[in-house]
């Protein structure tokens, strides 16, 4: 909590600092159209969990979920999120948290205030948030660029 | 003799201020050097410095264009304009502004607020003491119609000079490489997957037909053997699901290619490109 | 001395006036006395960095308080906490701006964040202004809301604040002491009862209201396939039962953590604008 606090605090500080109260160097400008984001399928696991889990994936990816859309109003998506758990927690533990995902995400009357919006537009709900670990749970989507 | 003390005062005042003069010109080679070995930050201080200190207005706006040049090396465009707005405003003649201006221009277009340096452009264009000035308002006009990746308009403004060929034919060939994203939707619509083969993505058009008619298949062999049920099921979770999908993927497909289309001409524009950038 | 003496020493005056500008031209703009006119310009239109800059060459040549507190002002402004708190201290000692010098110090403490090195020198009553002692109570306080943990009672808690803030100030520290949680096992023991039962519990009805509905329907399917002598789909079913109704009881009690999280985050968003719309009840001061 306490961290939470003091980046919170950095980040207020920043947003309202000046361009000039932090020298600053010389940066060019990129002329490109900005791309889309992409989301990460592939799990880094090299345990046997990991491979099964990149392998059944890959079939995935490559047989289904490229042709059949942007179903899920969710992110990551379903397949993403069901990865990532057993990542985190283990088999077990990954179909349960699985489970709830896939019957929140039936729900058609989703309450949406109770998700925060990604920039890609849509829900934000990651799996560190069903880990049972209080100190993992994110509301906001934290951006690398 | 008392007269000749008052001229020795006089004098010593006068070389004072000519002097002084000489050392806001010093001062300005001194921050000058720093800009040009790039050290954008500390070359704002000395500008600053001799601002705070000149009291000869001929000198503010050639101070802040130097000032927002910095800001937009370091790529802050938002101060960069607010400079260049202010060298704009102490402009002594109307070359000085007409160049704020442009370079207000440039920073609206690198910061891809099109809308605002088309506004300008038009503003430029209608000033009457820019009249043999259009060539190069056409020209960064043409720029902004790039940046937006309109390069259809871009050609057109370029077009409007005979310097530009090189700019027109860069356009021309996007204009060539872009695929239509309608048509590409339109005839997934009436057979899946023929708008990604179109956009040149063969294999992923083929999976689609083949998702969709074998969905469909299924679908139809359902309700003609009384299982509406499961027809319905297979219906709902199964062919619209991969039909929706093929028509994502026709959009998308198409939207790439013409992304990259105009990313390759953005690039070579960015890195290799000659003449005088925004 | 006769006129002419003094037409001469004129005349020699500005010989060597010319000089030394021309070998100097630019000691002008960075006499100490110039630099400082320019750095409270800097100072002044809060291009602290910069200001930051000159004021380091003058105190090379020239120590003064007020430079001196401007100086380590300016750290604290641009966020460099521990050289600003280093440039406060020098003027703890015999300076008509100590009191000023040891107010700011407990800024820089309190804004760095680190709450803990706060309370280590408050406890410890070190360095406390005498002119500013209930402000640094008041941060001292904030820092307990900002932290939200182990408050100290609540009349010294809310002692050093104004009237019309203290009911806001008391509904804040009794949320944090007793926030109206919910509890994960519950939660789960309600949706393992009724499926779906322990997401109404937190909240979340629309949930609730699916988890039930897929675990019977897919329930009514696996018995009526089994009653029909379908096997395989009863079997089928039954796997998407248990899937379902295991979803629903790890779901319920991932949304009471859920739930408790968010009470805590928005108490805390909710206690951090209040703090910062009010500045932290700093005074004004303008050095």
């Amino acid at each position: 909590m306490k961290k939470l606090v003091y980046i919170s605090f950095l980040w207020a500080s920043f947003s309202f600092a000046q361009t000039d109260w932090q020298k600053w160097e010389a940066k060019d400008i990129s002329y490109l159209l900005p791309a889309k984001n992409e989301q990460k399928l592939l799990t880094r696991n090299s345990s046997l969990v990991g491979t099964v889990l990149n392998s059944l994936k890959s079939v995935y990816s490559f047989t289904i979920s490229n042709y059949d859309g942007d179903n899920c109003p969710f992110t990551p998506t379903c397949a993403v999120f069901f990865v990532e758990s057993v990542e985190r927690t283990n088999i077990a533990a990954g179909i349960l948290m699985f489970a709830d995902r896939f019957t929140r995400d039936m729900n058609f009357l989703k309450d949406t205030y109770r998700y925060s919006l990604h920039k890609n537009g849509k829900h934000f709900d990651p799996p560190s948030n069903y880990t049972l670990n209080s100190h993992q749970i994110i509301f906001e989507p934290e951006y690398n660029d | 003799m008392r007269s000749y003390i008052k001229y020795v005062f006089v004098g010593l005042l006068f070389f004072k201020s000519v002097l002084a003069q000489n050392s806001v010109d010093a001062q300005l080679d001194y921050a000058n050097k720093i800009f040009e070995s790039s050290k954008y930050f500390d070359a704002i201080t000395e500008y600053k410095r001799v601002l705070f200190f000149s009291s000869d207005k001929k000198y503010y706006s050639k101070l802040y264009y130097q000032i927002a040049l910095c800001y937009k090396a370091g790529a802050h465009l938002d101060e960069a304009i607010k400079y260049f707005v202010l060298s704009e405003k102490h402009a002594s003649n109307d070359s000085l502004a007409f160049n704020a201006k442009i370079e207000i221009i440039r920073c609206n277009i690198l910061r891809k607020s099109t809308a605002r340096a088309l506004q300008l452009c038009n503003e430029l264009e209608d000033d009457i003491r820019f009249a043999s000035k259009k060539d190069e308002i056409y020209y960064w006009r043409g720029w902004a119609f790039m940046f937006a990746d309109d390069w259809e308009n871009a050609a057109k403004c370029f077009s409007q000079s005979k310097d530009y060929n090189e700019l027109i034919m860069l356009c021309g060939q996007v204009v060539k490489d872009k695929v239509s994203v309608t048509f590409a939707k339109v005839i997934s619509y009436i057979l899946p997957g023929a708008g990604q083969i179109y956009s040149g993505k063969i294999f992923s058009g083929l999976m689609s037909l083949v998702w969709s008619l074998a969905a469909g298949y299924l679908t139809v062999n359902a309700f003609m053997a009384n299982r509406a049920f499961d027809g319905l099921l297979i219906a709902e979770l199964v062919w619209l699901r991969f039909y929706r999908g093929n028509l994502e993927n026709a959009e998308d497909f198409a939207v790439e290619k013409n992304m990259l289309a105009a990313n390759k001409t953005l690039k070579y524009l960015e890195n290799e490109y000659k003449g005088v950038k925004p | 001395m006769t006129k002419t003496h003094i037409a001469f020493m004129s005349f020699f005056l500005l010989i060597v006036s010319i000089a030394k500008s021309q070998t100097n031209v630019q000691s002008d703009f960075f006499s100490n006395n110039n630099r400082l006119k320019f750095a409270n310009h800097l100072y002044n239109e809060k291009d602290y960095l910069r200001a930051l800059g000159e004021y380091k060459e003058i105190l090379k040549l020239v120590d003064n308080d007020t430079i001196r507190f401007r100086f380590a002002n300016s750290f604290l402004k641009v966020g460099r906490y521990d050289e600003a708190a280093q440039n406060f201290k020098t003027l703890f000692v015999s300076s008509k701006l100590q009191e000023e010098a040891k107010f700011s110090y407990y800024q820089t403490l309190f804004f760095s964040g680190d709450y803990n090195d706060f309370r280590i020198n408050y406890d410890g009553g070190f360095y406390l202004p005498q002119k500013y002692y209930k402000v640094i109570d008041r941060l001292n306080s904030a820092t307990y809301f900002l932290q939200q943990a182990n408050l100290p009672g609540e009349s010294k808690l809310i002692k050093p604040f104004d009237d019309s803030v203290q009911t806001k100030l008391i509904y804040f520290s009794q949320m944090i002491k007793n926030p109206p949680k919910k509890n994960p096992v519950t939660a789960a023991l309600l949706s393992a009862a009724i499926p779906g039962a322990g997401k109404f519990y937190s909240g979340e009805i629309t949930d609730g209201l699916i988890a039930l509905g897929a675990t019977l329907l897919s329930g009514f399917l696996a018995v009526n396939n089994f009653q029909n002598n379908h096997q395989f789909r009863g079997w089928l079913f039954t796997g998407l039962t248990a899937f379902f109704y295991g979803g629903s009881i790890y779901g319920s009690a991932a949304s009471a953590k859920i739930y408790n999280a968010k009470l805590k985050s928005d108490l805390n968003k909710e206690i951090k604008l209040y703090f910062e719309e009010r500045n932290y009840f700093l005074p004004k001061i303008e050095l």
